[in-house]
């Protein structure tokens, strides 16, 4: 091929593609978890990062893959920190309630600053074509977006959620770079609005249709429970209602994640090259169905599987549609992150895809 | 020479060119011409799909999906696998790597984790647990209970017989009996601030010192051995265990093995407490059998359905019942 040929491939739209398989995966998962136990979760920081490596060099789009840089000692140095608070913590909130009162507000303390440098250290670690990304987001802002607005959103009894949503997903989209390249966002708060009243929308009906049809059983078991008289019919018909709603919340959150997935890669640009997001909820609830079950059915052995699965559909329904040329992005010169913050947040691991 | 992406670290541009290796030197040439010493290039872990990365000093690398030709190169000029990806992509290592962690998570469940868990427990100092669950009997009071409708004179006699009992067994600190009358019935249960609490309906059911005081060692067993402790650090692994085996996947998967888990542990704090009320009736010089006939009146009690043993927190009855038979025997551990 000619290079004017290969440049005129590269500026059509680009699908993004996820080579990484279940199996090669589980080889690794089954060695991380093994090493892990072995050094009493010392080698768990190695572990992540392989499982990254693994993941981003998986990952390609017009030509090029990811790499991730995460530093092993630093995830670690935060990890052995981390755990102890979280060990703490859970003591602490089984014991008392007082103690429960006390934590909470610590962690509300510290939530934003934690998911702030996540998300600094997923994306300076994180690099394509050899092009780090970076974030400049700064804390005032992290802690408007990630602290005052959930709490003014809790106060409205969360019908503000959209909003909320949306302006989180801007912060962080408008403040990533790649190179010296900025991300831009221009997702609407209607369009999130629509997307929750969608998703909400499609739940009650479901539960509403569930309650009509097994609520009778429902109402049998309260009777029996009061007259303290067991009737397995009623039993059984209390268990059925409970299971079928379980059911039916696990395939609305897939409808939901299509949603927003879609809503927010849809309307992400970088510079002039712009996203596609094509997901669709049947099949995102099929694996996402077929994922839990088979993870149960084979006591979690099937979890790097389900792992790959979902990743790989969710990676490949995306579209790069370069508005100029994919060759042009410019590094910048980075200072350096904290390595021990890092490690902090990575324990919290965040996934803030949604 | 061997076809590969060339990028230089500073741009995201594409170079095309070709890559050799000639008595351990590097040669790049194409777009971009580099001579570099093997040993200087960092090699990415050899994977099945993606392609293999090398990567120079300064941060510019070369990406090549020439995975075969790319093999023979490396084994020629001597670069291997490590061991760890050796084994992540050995299926025998794979398979073997799974049984130990079988092996490894169910040995721990069943006695790595209770054993620490109970030495933790152990030697915490003694006004901590006596700290947890304070102000538990104040919500009780004021949710479940109304005061006692026993004579005092009924109470103290308890009282007087608990004391007696439990001094063959060396206490750190006192116990103090709780005498409340319930809507919740026959009941009677150990608070960790070292409190055990009385149902009128319990003490009218059972109608025999012995057997309330087969109940009442029972409960004490539950302190003395430190059971709430035990229950929460062993709660708490278990969490942070499943939370990391599947929070890949659903954090509500996550929790269902936890609650299945954590009823076996609360089984067998039960079945170690009857142990102790066995072994502190015979120290008394009484029968166990007054343990099996508390048992016996609270089933006829509940005539209900028996739980299903895997989700229920106490053993099941006929079980109970042909343990204390064997714990009677058994050496007294306490």
């Amino acid at each position: 091929m000619t290079s004017a040929e290969i440049q005129q491939e590269q500026d059509s739209p680009q699908q993004f593609s996820f080579t990484g398989t279940g199996s090669e995966y589980f080889g690794i998962w089954i060695v991380n978890i093994l090493l892990s136990i072995v050094t009493l979760g010392i080698y768990s920081a190695w572990a992540k990062v392989r499982r990254n490596r693994y993941f981003y060099s998986n990952t390609h789009v017009a030509q090029g893959s990811f790499e991730y840089h995460g530093n092993a000692i630093a995830i670690l140095k935060g990890r052995i920190l981390a755990v102890a608070f979280f060990i703490l913590y859970n003591m602490a909130v089984r014991s008392s309630p007082r103690y429960l009162g006390i934590m909470l507000l610590v962690m509300a303390v510290f939530m934003p600053w934690l998911v702030w440098k996540s998300i600094q250290f997923k994306l300076h670690n994180s690099s394509y074509r050899g092009v780090r990304f970076g974030f400049r987001g700064s804390a005032g802002q992290a802690y408007f977006n990630f602290l005052l607005l959930p709490i003014v959103t809790l106060f409205t009894i969360y019908l503000l959620a959209p909003f909320t949503h949306q302006r989180i997903k801007k912060f962080q989209h408008t403040e990533s770079r790649y190179g010296a390249s900025y991300f831009s966002f221009d997702g609407k708060v209607g369009d999130f609005y629509l997307a929750y009243l969608i998703g909400f929308g499609a739940l009650f009906a479901g539960l509403i249709a569930i309650g009509v049809v097994l609520g009778g059983g429902f109402m049998a078991f309260i009777a029996q429970a009061k007259n303290n008289q067991p009737n397995p019919a009623a039993i059984s018909g209390f268990f059925l209602l409970i299971f079928a709603v379980y059911i039916w919340m696990f395939a609305i959150f897939p409808l939901f994640l299509t949603l927003i997935q879609n809503l927010i890669w849809n309307h992400t640009q970088l510079g002039n090259n712009h996203f596609r997001s094509n997901l669709k909820w049947g099949k995102m609830t099929f694996i996402f169905i077929t994922n839990i079950i088979g993870v149960i059915c084979t006591l979690g052995l099937f979890a790097p599987f389900a792992h790959v699965r979902l990743l790989k559909y969710r990676i490949e329904s995306m579209t790069l549609i370069p508005g100029g040329s994919v060759d042009d992005f410019v590094a910048v010169e980075e200072q350096q992150v904290t390595a021990t913050g890092e490690g902090v947040a990575d324990v919290f691991d965040f996934d803030l895809s949604l | 020479m061997i076809n590969a992406r060339y990028f230089d670290g500073k741009t995201s541009r594409l170079h095309q060119v070709q890559f050799r290796v000639d008595d351990g030197t590097a040669y790049v040439t194409g777009d971009m011409s580099r001579v570099v010493p093997l040993r200087d290039l960092q090699i990415s872990d050899r994977m099945r799909h993606a392609p293999r990365r090398i990567t120079f000093p300064d941060g510019a690398y070369l990406e090549c999906s020439d995975q075969g030709e790319l093999d023979a190169l490396f084994s020629a000029s001597g670069v291997t696998d490590t061991l760890v990806v050796r084994l992540q992509r050995n299926w025998r290592g794979v398979a073997l790597a799974a049984t130990l962690i079988v092996g490894i998570v169910v040995l721990s469940y069943l006695y790595l984790l209770p054993w620490s868990a109970t030495m933790i427990a152990r030697n915490l100092p003694a006004g901590v647990e006596a700290s947890i669950g304070d102000g538990a009997l104040e919500f009780l009071d004021k949710n479940f209970f109304s005061p006692s409708k026993l004579p005092l004179e009924r109470q103290r006699n308890i009282q007087a017989s608990f004391t007696e009992l439990s001094a063959t067994h060396n206490s750190e600190l006192p116990i103090a009996l709780v005498f409340r009358s319930s809507k919740i019935g026959a009941n009677a249960f150990a608070l960790p601030s070292r409190q055990i609490v009385l149902t009128d309906e319990l003490v009218n059911l059972l109608n025999n010192n012995d057997e309330l005081m087969a109940v009442l060692g029972h409960e004490l067993g539950h302190i003395e051995e430190h059971h709430f402790t035990r229950r929460i650090i062993q709660s708490s692994a278990i969490a942070a265990g499943t939370a990391l085996l599947f929070g890949d996947v659903s954090n509500v998967i996550a929790g269902v093995p936890t609650v299945l888990l954590d009823l076996k542990y609360s089984r067998d704090t039960e079945s170690d407490a009857d142990a102790f009320a066995v072994h502190l009736l015979i120290k008394n010089g009484m029968s166990p059998d007054n343990l099996a006939q508390v048992f016996e009146k609270l089933s006829r009690q509940q005539k209900g359905v028996e739980p299903v043993p895997y989700l229920s927190r106490h053993p099941l009855t006929q079980e109970r019942l042909s343990n204390i038979r064997k714990f009677a025997l058994a050496p007294d551990a306490h």
